[in-house]
């Protein structure tokens, strides 16, 4: 086991915390600590000495002023001590200022002896430390030494108790799993949203560093509220606490301009959580489908019940993908960990258009069966992972079936226990089903799968449907509706008007199909000719600049903090932080949205012409057919919304 | 008081130059083009929105392809999105309440 040891990051950016007396006294619940009035034990003895811990300060070479801030400070550290800590540590720890430690350190914790660095002595025993700015979170240089006393007596706790091999803690720390148990991955990937880096070091590291703030920052409970409660429990015991606010922010990221930046996922309205898996396709990197959770979020004022399945537009998507930062996806990239792994919350409606009817892939969504606290532990690891995760994107290894694998056993903890390790999206539904996890009963009867949303069949399976309906009635000349879409937009109009109500509806679904389908035609046409190099042509050129801007600029959608870069705090992003997202993320939006009115004027100008016509013939027919519908609708004096 | 919706060329265009990143499987695979335009999203579906109506209500307007489908297919399509809009449709209009869901679903239709 290494020696403890507290280094000073060069350059870590100064973070001041809201740790004012009055913070504390007003954040301060029912259970003050009930260490005030601990002995410290190693000067003015005590009538009844503990059998607990003491501190004895080597006074050898010091003067009395510097003896005195000494023993303030020791006191200080062991009146924030939970009294377990006391008794657990039950033995005198000799205490000494050395030359010997590095300049950067400020402690170590020796096999026997706490070592404090000598040179941080003068300005502790003329009481200059307590206002000399430290460039470290814990704002003032006393209370970095404070914060280092605590520090080092854990590691020497650690050594006698082992808290830091607890599989749990490792689990919470990032330490994950991995795939086939039996191991963890040496990489800390929550490298995010740090109180202070040297915690990834190792789990001894992570321990220390991790009691230093839920002793000290009032805050520690909102900003890392699992190892709050790990810790308190653990102790049976915590400190003086910030009152939270209700739920856990994520970045928005959807694509619709009246969405708040900061959104707030409330455990409270979440009904239920579902394994939420599309199928998968011929294509080599999406044959065993995408895996993904969806959260069944009620309407605000809507109680947790069945009708909450219904309010699809707060539904929300955590998504495990891969970041490209290219215009091309690379599968040997894939394979080699190139991709950042990055958790999306996304709204459920974009995810389930993108696949059934862009990408022509059905869903399923299959409810979990969890508790309430279990709901809330998942999200909790969720808003986790989507402030301080920056994973690597392994195509076997590393890939969305064992992101969502790790966000359940990290998430659940009673699913740590269940055998979920596949590494297959599709094998992954499978287990959750064999484990009686998830509920796929809801599947048996199809109809009322696709009626109540358990299922999202592609538009590609009601294709063959709709076109019989419309040769039913129009005598169509296609004998296929491959052959009906790949006729041109032109072709396809003088039938349109023709057509009765129900006809119209089926061939309302069709052309919308059909312009899809020529945008995606287009889409591919251009990447062919932007990614051909020689011939890429001057005004490739402009729009080439564009789109590297546009590259550069939404990283942070992809990695939240990013947005907080340079601000004060750590963990879940709290009040000031969230004020300031608000602010920058508009601020980043509305320069991506420019940025991409400018793309269109420059990519206007590069589409074929013949294409652009087909596009506008399909959406020339798109108008008409609405129009149509209403002409009938009307005619037929049908009910009118207002 | 009906007007067409003009950004639907605009989105489109914007979408086909950010899709030059659109590979594979843009779903497993996050890539630029999802940043502004998560996919060929509001195209015109030969909708005319009024404002402060249900012509301009994001759950009705989702249904409307659900609809099309329930239409055409004479109720035997019958998606989720369409079932939202009926229970959101009849909660808030005391009149829909009287409505089968073939009439309801005409009217989401001829929006």
């Amino acid at each position: 086991m290494k020696p403890g040891r507290r280094y000073v990051g060069p350059g870590w950016p100064g973070v001041v915390l809201a740790l004012s007396g009055a913070l504390v006294v007003a954040g301060l619940p029912a259970h003050a600590s009930p260490q005030r009035d601990t002995p410290s034990g190693a000067s003015s003895p005590p009538s009844k000495p503990p059998p607990g811990l003491r501190l004895r300060l080597d006074t050898r070479g010091l003067d009395t002023a510097q003896v005195d801030a000494s023993q303030r400070l020791l006191d200080d550290a062991l009146t924030r001590l939970p009294p377990q800590f006391m008794t657990r540590l039950g033995r005198a720890v000799p205490v000494r200022w050395s030359d010997a430690l590095p300049h950067e350190s400020y402690g170590r914790a020796e096999r026997t002896d706490l070592l404090l660095n000598r040179r941080l002595l003068p300005a502790l025993a003329d009481g200059s430390a307590a206002t000399l700015r430290s460039d470290r979170p814990h704002r003032s240089q006393r209370r970095e030494l404070l914060a280092t006393v605590l520090h080092e007596l854990t590691h020497f706790l650690d050594r006698d108790r082992r808290l830091s091999d607890d599989p749990r803690l490792l689990d919470l720390a990032g330490w994950q799993v991995k795939v086939h148990r039996r191991s963890r991955l040496t990489d800390n990937q929550f490298v995010d949203r740090s109180p202070d880096p040297y915690e990834l070091t190792d789990p001894e590291e992570f321990l220390a560093v991790n009691m230093e703030y839920f002793l000290l920052d009032p805050a520690y409970a909102c900003r890392r509220p699992a190892l709050h409660r790990w810790f308190s429990a653990y102790f049976d015991w915590s400190p003086p606490q910030d009152q939270c606010a209700a739920g856990y922010p994520f970045l928005d990221t959807s694509d619709d301009p009246d969405a708040k930046v900061v959104g707030i996922l409330d455990p409270g309205r979440v009904y239920q959580v579902d394994y939420l898996l599309a199928e998968g396709n011929d294509r080599l990197m999406s044959r065993w489908g995408h895996g993904m959770l969806r959260l069944v979020v009620c309407a605000p004022g809507r109680p947790r019940g069945p009708d909450c399945r219904l309010d699809l537009q707060h539904h929300l998507v955590l998504s495990f993908r891969a970041f490209v930062d290219d215009v091309q996806l690379s599968s040997w990239r894939g394979l080699t960990g190139s991709y950042p792994s990055r958790l999306f919350v996304l709204p459920l409606s974009q995810v389930v258009e993108e696949y059934t009817k862009d990408q022509l892939r059905g869903l399923r969504s299959v409810p979990l069966r969890l508790e309430r606290d279990e709901v809330a532990g998942l999200l909790e690891r969720a808003a986790k992972l989507h402030w301080s995760y920056d994973g690597r994107y392994y195509f076997l290894t590393n890939n969305c079936a064992v992101e969502t694998f790790k966000l359940l056993h990290d998430g659940v903890p009673r699913l740590a226990g269940a055998r979920l390790d596949s590494i297959t999206p599709t094998g992954l539904m499978r287990q959750l089903r064999e484990q009686g996890i998830a509920d796929t009963s809801v599947l048996d009867d199809r109809r009322e799968a696709l009626r109540l949303g358990y299922r999202f069949d592609s538009l590609r399976e009601r294709f063959q449907a709709m076109y019989d309906v419309a040769r039913g009635e129009l005598a169509l000349p296609p004998t296929t509706v491959e052959g009906w879409l790949d006729a041109s937009p032109d072709a396809r109009g003088p039938w349109l008007g023709k057509a009765g109500l129900r006809t119209s509806a089926a061939l309302l679904l069709l052309e919308q199909a059909a312009y899809r389908r020529e945008v995606l035609l287009a889409r591919e046409d251009l990447k062919r000719r932007y990614l051909d190099r020689d011939a890429r042509a001057p005004r490739f050129a402009d729009a080439d600049e564009q789109l590297q801007q546009v590259l550069e600029q939404s990283g942070f959608l992809s990695r939240p903090a990013e947005l907080l870069d340079g601000q004060a705090g750590y963990g879940l992003p709290q009040d000031e932080e969230l004020r300031w997202l608000a602010a920058e993320g508009a601020r980043r939006r509305a320069g991506l949205q420019r940025l991409g009115e400018q793309l269109t004027a420059e990519v206007r100008e590069l589409l074929d012409p013949a294409m652009r016509a087909r596009l506008d013939g399909a959406q020339a027919n798109v108008t008409l057919l609405g129009d149509r519908l209403r002409t009938l609708h009307e005619a037929g004096d049908g009910l009118r919304l207002p | 008081m009906k007007h067409p919706r003009q950004p639907a060329i605009r989105l489109l265009t914007a979408t086909l130059l950010l899709g030059l990143s659109m590979t594979a499987s843009a779903s497993t695979f996050y890539t630029i083009s999802d940043s502004l335009s998560g996919s060929v999203k509001a195209i015109s579906d030969g909708t005319s929105g009024t404002s402060g109506s249900f012509s301009s209500d994001k759950i009705v307007l989702a249904a409307r392809d659900d609809a099309a489908s329930y239409v055409a297919s004479a109720g035997a399509i019958r998606g989720v999105h369409l079932e939202a809009a009926f229970m959101h449709i009849r909660e808030l209009l005391p009149a829909a309440r009287q409505a089968s869901d073939d009439e309801l679903a005409q009217a989401i239709l001829a929006i």
